[in-house]
């Protein structure tokens, strides 16, 4: 039980995104994916660096969209649509240009930005609700 | 014969703890089973993985029948999913020599960024680039290279897993969801969860990482949302609707076509239900011709994409025609008409394994819509919709299959929309038969007596033999509604275990070896000049797996090149430094190194010595370090020729 209201204390924060905490979070670990692709190449770094991005955007977008669906479910959804985000930026950037590690970077960027406003948009019209 | 509160979730804990450990022993089992030389799946696994497997799975059946939370069930259920599914992956060093490796070596370009200024690399009209980027594979390029980039792993591993983790982890959610939307029991859907991986072809597209296995799990939610969008106008689910939808066509067109089919019937459904009253005429020849126009996307798409393909492509000039009927027996008709691609010399078991499923679905709806007929609800529009979609799929297969020619894809791709349509129907049809039979047990089970009871009646010598008699009979129902719990887990347990034998192809030529992508690599890390590669088309995918196709750096010819093909028939023929130097300029690079390599499996131990003997004699040259062995015996040989610079 403990466990479960710790996470959900997590998951209340990441959502509050005070003075865009989270979002800054997401931007760093991106960067440092980028300097770990470029220099030491370490999948153990590469795996910790995107476990961190995909469960602050997970949760922006579990709950810009699923805010009424059980924790689980929240969760659930929120990483395939970033998995979907991140494919159709990453679609975008192969169509125009290429995927190199930097346009990569920028792509989780973009993904970052996005998934954030998201995240405060709905958050906004479902407080008005 | 209760169990006390604290006892049964430490029972649970017990069993749980044991699930857990068999999952990992099935996938140390599956590791174990790792081979560098197989044909088949079969060849080479554990003799303990299957039986460990089944226990698994009758473990899981059991956690799933007791009061555990949903979503400690559904990561049980993923865990299992993940499992089964990742057969080719762990198994084979390159995974299933099929489409995946093509898909591979075009994503290898993105990769080692030999794509610049935009997909697709070569020239061509617009409308043929807007065809390419809306093909699946530019997505699942742009998919897995992230990916790679964000783990910082090589492109070959996040290919292998990407799809065996996706559906293993979405897919059993998306049943589960599905299931719930239509009938709100959530034991009925956790059982749907489960039994969508006792379907054959869902399994096989689960295991090889192609777009349209991406398409389809997108398909999958987008199904869900329209299913949520039929009883509500929710702007979130109508948003969500279309962009699963758009997402199943960005993968797939396959899947995106039927999501397209699927959401012009929704709209059909609502708009039905407002003009039902009014005019219901008009609204049932409405649904009516919007049901045969919905049919008839999937196999017009066909018809007109050869307009989008690009004229570099051999595009298959798909058409709709009554040979079949002139051509086939009568008796051949009928069997494709109901089976299929069954039909051809497959075994009963292996048809009985692909048909169970849609067969209990089709039958299971039409006797339930006749209960529901009287009492019409939500719940009766949503299993009509269902239903509809069901029919759609069933109807496209038999449209691709009798009555088109030329298709550039195999229609029984279609078995897998089957299988998710019908996975909710089958589930609720078990639980159905189980409940039904638990229920009249229970009820012509005779109340139970204690002994004490038994005790107070001892006097009299009438009542107790009238008493001994219930109590026998009281045990002989508790007893066989136990059976029952342990029947029907073993019975569902043998059903997914046996489904994979039809699921993994029980014959298949031999898979990329490892000797054959030692000998890519070798290549790959001993030369710094631009070089070409002449080989069969297993070295072309041995080849897509480290360098990719078409790599200006690194040659190989595509799979079904016309001069790549010449090229090796030529070399294996008569090698000789000629063809080695037309090979490189064919490249369209500065290409001043060649190799040829050959493999003693692929084309027999005669014809191999022979080619070794008369590149001697024609002066073309062993590589050094360009022989590789397995067990002792040669396998494979590298020759190469490089020109001289003047």
């Amino acid at each position: 039980m403990k466990r479960a209201s710790r996470l959900g204390t997590l998951e209340k924060s990441v959502v509050q995104d005070k003075n865009f905490l989270y979002t800054i979070i997401s931007y760093s670990v991106a960067l440092a994916i980028f300097i770990n692709l470029n220099s030491f190449q370490s999948p153990l770094f590469g795996l910790a660096a995107s476990l961190i991005y995909f469960v602050i955007n997970a949760v922006f977008l579990g709950n810009a969209f699923f805010e009424k669906e059980k924790a689980f479910f929240r969760a659930m959804f929120g990483i395939l649509l970033l998995i979907m985000l991140l494919g159709f930026v990453s679609w975008l950037a192969l169509i125009i240009y290429n995927l190199d590690a930097t346009r990569a970077t920028f792509v989780l960027m973009v993904v970052a930005t996005l998934t954030s406003l998201l995240n405060r948009r709905m958050k906004q019209k479902n407080d008005l609700k | 014969m209760t169990l006390s509160k604290q006892e049964f979730p430490q029972r649970l804990r017990i069993c749980e703890i044991l699930y857990l450990f068999m999952v990992a022993f099935s996938f140390y089992l599956l590791f174990m089973s790792r081979t560098g030389e197989a044909r088949t799946v079969w060849e080479v696994l554990h003799p303990f993985f299957i039986p460990s497997l089944f226990v698994t799975t009758f473990l899981l059946l059991s956690i799933l029948s007791t009061a555990e939370k949903i979503p400690y069930k559904l990561l049980f259920v993923i865990s299992h999913s993940i499992l089964i599914h990742s057969f080719f992956s762990i198994i084979f060093p390159a995974g299933d020599s099929s489409g995946q490796q093509m898909v591979l070596g075009r994503i290898r370009l993105v990769f080692d960024n030999a794509v610049l200024h935009g997909w697709a690399p070569w020239p061509m009209s617009l409308p043929s680039q807007v065809y390419e980027w809306f093909r699946g594979i530019t997505f699942q390029a742009a998919l897995s290279v992230v990916f790679a980039r964000m783990l910082s792993v090589d492109l070959l591993w996040v290919h292998l897993s990407l799809v065996p983790v996706l559906w293993g982890a979405f897919i059993p959610i998306a049943a589960f969801l599905t299931t719930k939307a239509l009938h709100g029991n959530a034991n009925v859907a956790i059982l749907s969860s489960l039994l969508i991986s006792a379907f054959p072809s869902a399994t096989y597209f689960g295991a090889i990482s192609v777009s349209n296995s991406l398409g389809f799990i997108f398909f999958f939610y987008s199904l869900y949302f329209m299913l949520k969008n039929l009883h509500s106008n929710d702007s979130k689910n109508r948003i969500l609707m279309l962009a699963f939808s758009f997402f199943s066509l960005l993968s797939h067109h396959l899947t995106g076509i039927m999501s397209l089919s699927l959401l012009l019937l929704v709209l059909t459904f609502k708009s039905y239900r407002s003009e039902r009253k009014p005019s219901p005429i008009t609204a049932k020849v409405t649904m009516l011709i919007s049901f045969v126009f919905c049919s008839s996307l999937l196999p017009l798409s066909f018809i007109y994409l050869r307009f989008f393909s690009p004229a570099t492509y051999t595009v298959p000039n798909t058409i709709f025609t009554l040979d079949k009927f002139y051509e086939l027996p009568a008796e051949e008709i009928v069997g494709l008409f109901l089976i299929g691609e069954l039909t051809y010399g497959f075994d009963l078991r292996t048809i009985l394994l692909f048909i169970i499923g849609p067969a209990i679905a089709l039958l299971w709806t039409i006797c339930h819509l006749y209960n529901l007929k009287r009492n019409r609800n939500a719940e009766f529009s949503t299993y009509i919709f269902l239903l509809a979609a069901f029919l759609i799929a069933l109807l496209d297969y038999r449209i691709l299959k009798l009555f088109m020619d030329d298709l550039p894809i195999s229609e029984e791709r279609l078995w897998v929309f089957q299988d998710f349509l019908a996975v909710p129907f089958v589930a609720l049809a078990i639980y159905g038969v189980i409940s039904s039979i638990k229920a009249f047990l229970k009820a012509k089970s005779p109340p139970p007596i204690s002994i004490a009871s038994l005790k107070r009646f001892s006097d009299c010598s009438k009542a107790v033999s009238k008493v001994v008699v219930l109590r026998v009979v009281s045990l002989l129902f508790t007893g066989l509604l136990l059976t029952l719990n342990v029947l029907f887990p073993l019975l569902l347990a043998s059903w997914v275990t046996t489904s994979l034998g039809a699921a993994y192809p029980q014959v298949a030529p031999l898979q990329t070896t490892w000797y054959e992508l030692e000998a890519v690599k070798y290549i790959e890390e001993n030369t710094t000049e631009k070089y070409v590669v002449i080989g069969d088309v297993w070295t072309t995918f041995a080849g897509e797996v480290i360098v990719g196709v078409n790599n200006p750096r690194a040659y190989y010819f595509l799979e079904f090149n016309r001069t790549g093909y010449d090229l090796f028939v030529n070399m294996k023929e008569n090698p000789s430094p000629q063809w080695m130097l037309l090979a490189m300029n064919k490249t369209g690079t500065d290409t001043t190194v060649a190799y040829f390599i050959v493999s003693e499996p692929r084309i027999g131990t005669e014809e191999y010595n022979r080619i070794i003997q008369q590149a001697q004699q024609n002066g073309v040259q062993t590589y050094p370090g360009g022989i590789f062995y397995h067990r002792g015996e040669e396998k494979l040989r590298i020759f190469y020729y490089k020109k001289s610079i003047n």
